[in-house]
């Protein structure tokens, strides 16, 4: 970064680790929310912000460290977060479905017993 | 050539900059909004303009090869798949949610566009009625 010429170099070092304090600082609000969420959506959305802003941290270490292979961790990364989201929802709904389902169940035999 | 440099990191030092204060409106929506599906509204901003600004930030200062072009994926990718995890989400908060008629109403269209018709004529009645 900025090599050979005077100054550019810290520069960088300084806007680039400004940033990622700046977004550990947003990482631990995006916990706050995550944990003080009343409903699962909002920890649900939560958490993908979380994963937004460690993507964007990722990228800016690819470009502080000028390591090309971090990038592919970030895309991965996209992936996974991704992945994360359509399991935690379908698994979620499943579950309360199944739930609803089985009280559903419960209150028709009772009516059956009550009117027999 | 110093001076080129020195404006590319102005640029992308910008650009950066822009992509943290976009995640810093996020984080203010997030907090202020009282439900989720307003939340959403905010937290879809940060996926999709707050990285986008960050990602082009950071591929003019690392200049042109390989690894910008796999940041430009990352944002590629997101740009696709935040949509479709909001959709998600949305589904199971709508779904879930067993209190609706305290957070939101949910109406068919035809109802929409009957209530508009209806308010659209009181608008139009109210001005006569001011000259009468």
């Amino acid at each position: 970064m900025g090599e050979g010429i005077p100054g550019l170099s810290q520069a960088y070092q300084i806007l680039l680790t400004a940033a990622l304090i700046f977004l550990a600082v947003m990482l631990v609000l995006c916990l706050i929310r995550a944990i003080i969420g009343p409903r699962v959506a909002d920890r649900i959305v939560a958490v993908n912000m979380m994963g937004t802003m460690i993507m964007v941290m990722i990228g800016i270490l690819t470009v502080m460290l000028q390591e090309g292979y971090l990038a592919d961790i970030c895309l991965i990364y996209a992936m996974i977060s991704f992945l994360a989201v359509i399991v935690l929802t379908k698994v979620y709904m499943g579950v309360y479905l199944e739930k609803k389902d089985a009280e559903a169940g419960k209150k028709k035999e009772a009516g059956k017993d009550g009117s027999d | 050539m110093a001076a080129i440099e020195w404006i590319r990191f102005g640029i992308g030092g910008l650009f950066l900059l822009c992509g943290l204060g976009i995640f810093a409106i996020e984080m203010i929506g997030i907090y202020r909004f009282h439900y989720v599906l307003n939340r959403m509204h905010a937290a879809a901003m940060g996926d999709t303009l707050g990285i986008g600004f960050s990602i082009f930030g950071l591929i003019v200062m690392n200049g042109l090869n390989l690894t910008s072009v796999k940041l430009l994926l990352v944002v590629a990718f997101l740009w696709i798949s935040s949509p479709t995890s909001s959709h998600l989400i949305a589904r199971l908060e709508v779904t879930t949610d067993e209190e609706k008629d305290k957070h939101y109403r949910q109406v068919e269209l035809t109802e929409l566009e009957k209530e508009l018709a209806e308010r659209e004529r009181e608008e139009m009645d109210a001005p006569t009625e001011e000259e009468g």
